[in-house]
């Protein structure tokens, strides 16, 4: 069975819905920012990607949003720019439509202003609306409280492997017929936890910028945001980007797996220095796309690149990779702004427990 | 939608009645259960309260403790399902678990050091990482299937069991090990203390006193298999996942909905997948978690989607295990039908007489060949699972 991807909802460094992403991919550049690490005892700031939630009030009233965390609310904005794209915004009460939310991290900033409110007070002063937010799925009940969707809701944590592993779940819901629409969405939020971790593992010698196609090398610069897809059966799609044809999830991924080398694939590497060879290996002859430079590392990527792919499949033209110039995987890296030859386009993942996520989209 | 049968052959599964299945169920017919305040941390809260803790278990340094509970039931699971690492090998095996602590970036002692303005290292962070629930579990056998971990607060176990079976339906892979695990920490301690949802005394689910939940930890992990290799081995199948069903309330982060809207809608979706007949339903184990909103929502569905049908609660006897709660009482559910008879509520004397329904009060055997699960959860999560007797009773 074929799902179609009837909107998309992005938030990161790059701006806010798929007309800034858009912009964004076409310049090759995006707003790198910083994060303040100034209250975990490291009086400096790293340089991240960040997400600007502002717009959450162009759906949300304020008030509605007085105890929601940061967390939550930046899957709020990705849920409602995935449902004004695909035209479905004004449709109410969204009763066959499940949820599916992959978060490699999970709601970090909520997590620890818990910890912290029994810790500077004791005990006994522990704050329930922090720890009813830390709950994992606190986002995807945000999400099916405010749109009144009373299908499954599921959220999945399991670092770089979450998104793949998640959109396998929506793809089960509706070729099942559990569901007639999915919102499937990945977050991830820079929280001091993150941003001091990050710092001390990669220390703060940054290269200027990221470049995720180059082995041995260290380049890789966190980020945060959000991206949500509005999924439906092919036989129930309107007017929408592409068809997600396959998802394949896995451990132990061999070289020579991908079987189609003539497809444009999207790869996640995101400048760790860890994983780059692993890619490279993978890529081995293919041409391939990588995009992470415009919105950075984070567990939630795969599901931008498949945002991204998607718009390529929906406009026929390739993105340039940024960064991308700098290269020395054993494969040719798609130039920019040409048409987009192959029918599919496939986004490849890889995580840090051995486990794959092979996206596999084609034009609709 | 009908969905065919899936087989399950081997289950296994640890909490504080007993370190593998058969103790457990020793211990559940034998009205056992021993409640008592934290052993392993402590709390500055001026109450103790009870919690239903696995004693004597030792875990790996390099894992936390969920993982390594979870990774206990599996080993069990695996063995009772007579699969070897060599016919494993050649197989497509898929891991699905369900837990809230094993995924949760957070640890007490690196979050106090970091305010206090040291430089923690990274250990116990990067112990998290190495724990992910189901990749451990991958990782220990090598398997090379789906590996997910899903995180739903306390449908996790039952949510992971309904998509191992989806898994097997679709063919994704020929085998999937399925359940959950979640340890006992001071963290959700504090933390259901502080929603004031937590009994000063031994649980009481349904019970007219009722005042709360007991926490508890718990792995348990069901093995289900493809019909294919099932056939080929010829193994018997111990249950059968006839249904499943999933809905959100959509109505509040902690509190379920009055009229329980969500769990009539998974629990009339679950019936649906196989065309279960509602009269053939045997028993019931209900999530009764001893909270007066959780047991007068569920009592209220019951008396009206299945009067008649006898239930209980087991969290009575393990806690409320939370991620692990559904996989535990589904693995329980199955045990019931191979015994034909389901144990007494514990911790059930008075009826409340707002409850339209009661549960059972002492070990009482049945004749039916099906029986039903169902767990409600944090974010308005409800999910039903419904288990078939298996050949080998």
């Amino acid at each position: 069975m074929q799902i179609a991807i009837q909107g998309i909802g992005v938030v990161g460094g790059f701006g806010t819905g798929v007309t800034e992403m858009r912009q964004a991919l076409l310049t090759g550049t995006s707003n790198r920012a910083t994060l303040d690490l100034s209250n975990c005892g490291t009086p400096l700031n790293i340089p991240a990607f960040r997400a600007n939630i502002s717009r959450l009030t162009d759906y949300v009233p304020l008030k509605a949003l007085r105890r929601v965390d940061n967390f939550s609310k930046l899957a709020l904005l990705g849920a409602y720019l995935a449902l004004e794209d695909a035209g479905v915004l004004a449709e109410g009460k969204q009763e066959r439509l499940g949820v599916v939310i992959a978060s490699g991290y999970g709601a970090t900033g909520i997590t620890f202003a818990f910890l912290d409110s029994f810790i500077n007070d004791g005990d006994i002063c522990a704050s329930p609306t922090y720890f009813a937010n830390s709950v994992h799925n606190s986002a995807a009940a945000y999400i099916s409280i405010m749109l009144g969707a009373t299908g499954p809701s599921s959220t999945v944590s399991q670092f770089h492997h979450s998104v793949p592993s998640a959109l396998q779940t929506a793809w089960l819901w509706l070729a099942e017929g559990r569901v007639d629409r999915v919102l499937f969405g990945a977050v991830e939020e820079l929280s001091e936890l993150i941003g001091y971790a990050w710092y001390r593992q990669r220390g703060t010698a940054h290269k200027p910028e990221m470049t995720p196609l180059l082995t041995g090398v260290e380049s890789a610069i966190p980020g945060e945001g959000a991206a949500f897809l509005l999924l439906t059966r092919k036989e129930e799609a309107q007017d929408g980007y592409c068809l997600l044809d396959r998802v394949t999830t896995g451990r132990l991924l061999k070289p020579g797996f991908l079987s189609s080398p003539q497809d444009l694939l999207v790869l996640g590497a995101d400048g760790r220095i860890e994983k780059g060879g692993d890619y490279a290996q993978l890529a081995e002859k293919s041409t391939v796309a990588c995009f992470t430079a415009l919105y950075g590392s984070m567990p939630c990527g795969p599901a931008l690149d498949i945002a991204i792919a998607a718009l390529m499949l929906k406009e026929g033209k390739t993105f340039a990779s940024p960064g991308g110039g700098i290269c020395d995987f054993p494969a040719s890296v798609a130039a920019g702004g040409n048409i987009l030859e192959s029918h599919r386009v496939s986004c490849l993942s890889l995580s840090d427990e051995d486990c794959f996520g092979l996206v596999s989209l084609a034009k609709g | 939608m009908t969905f065919a049968p899936v087989a399950i052959t081997g289950m296994g599964c640890i909490c504080a009645a007993g370190n593998n299945l058969n103790d457990s169920m020793a211990s559940l017919f034998r009205g056992m259960r021993a409640p008592a305040p934290p052993v392993s941390f402590t709390s500055n809260h001026p109450i103790d309260y009870p919690v239903f803790e696995v004693l004597n278990f030792s875990v790996p340094s390099d894992l936390l403790r969920t993982s390594a509970l979870g990774l206990h039931a599996a080993r069990e699971a695996l063995a009772d399902a007579g699969l070897e690492q060599e016919m494993l090998s050649r197989l497509t095996v898929g891991v699905c678990v369900g837990t809230t602590v094993g995924c949760a970036i957070s640890n007490e002692t690196f979050c106090r050091e970091l305010r206090s303005g040291r430089t923690p290292k990274l250990a116990p962070l990067e112990r998290v990482h190495r724990s992910n629930p189901a990749a451990v579990i991958a990782r220990e056998f090598g398997f090379s299937g789906p590996c997910q971990t899903i995180v739903n607060a306390c449908s996790s176990g039952t949510d992971a069991v309904g998509l191992a079976a989806s898994w097997i339906r679709s063919g994704v892979c020929d085998i999937a090990l399925a359940g959950g695990a979640d340890e006992l920490g001071r963290i959700t301690y504090i933390g259901f203390i502080s929603l004031q949802i937590t009994d000063e005394s031994p649980c009481r689910p349904f019970d007219r006193n009722r005042k709360g939940l007991n926490l508890g930890e718990a792995g348990a992990m069901m093995v289900l298999e493809s019909e294919q290799v099932r056939t080929m081995r010829r193994k018997k199948a111990r249950s059968l996942v006839l249904g499943y069903g999933s809905a959100c309330d959509a109505y509040h982060l902690t509190a379920p909905s009055p009229d329980g809207a969500g769990l009539k809608h998974a629990l009339t979706e679950a019936l649906a997948c196989n065309g279960t007949d509602p009269a053939a339903i045997a028993f019931v184990n209900a999530h009764g978690t001893g909270t007066p909103d959780n047991d007068r929502v569920e009592t209220r569905v019951l008396a009206e989607l299945l009067p008649g049908v006898p239930f209980l609660s087991t969290k009575g006897y393990t806690g409320h295990t939370l991620g692990a709660a559904g996989a535990i009482e589904a693995v329980f559910t199955a045990a019931c039908l191979e015994r034909g008879e389901i144990p007494a509520n514990a911790g059930f004397s008075s009826p409340d007489p707002e409850l339209e329904r009661n549960p059972v009060t002492e070990n009482t055997p049945f004749s039916g060949t099906v029986a039903l699960s169902e767990s409600l959860a944090f974010g308005g999560n409800n999910s039903v699972i419904i288990l078939g007797k298996g050949e080998t009773a």
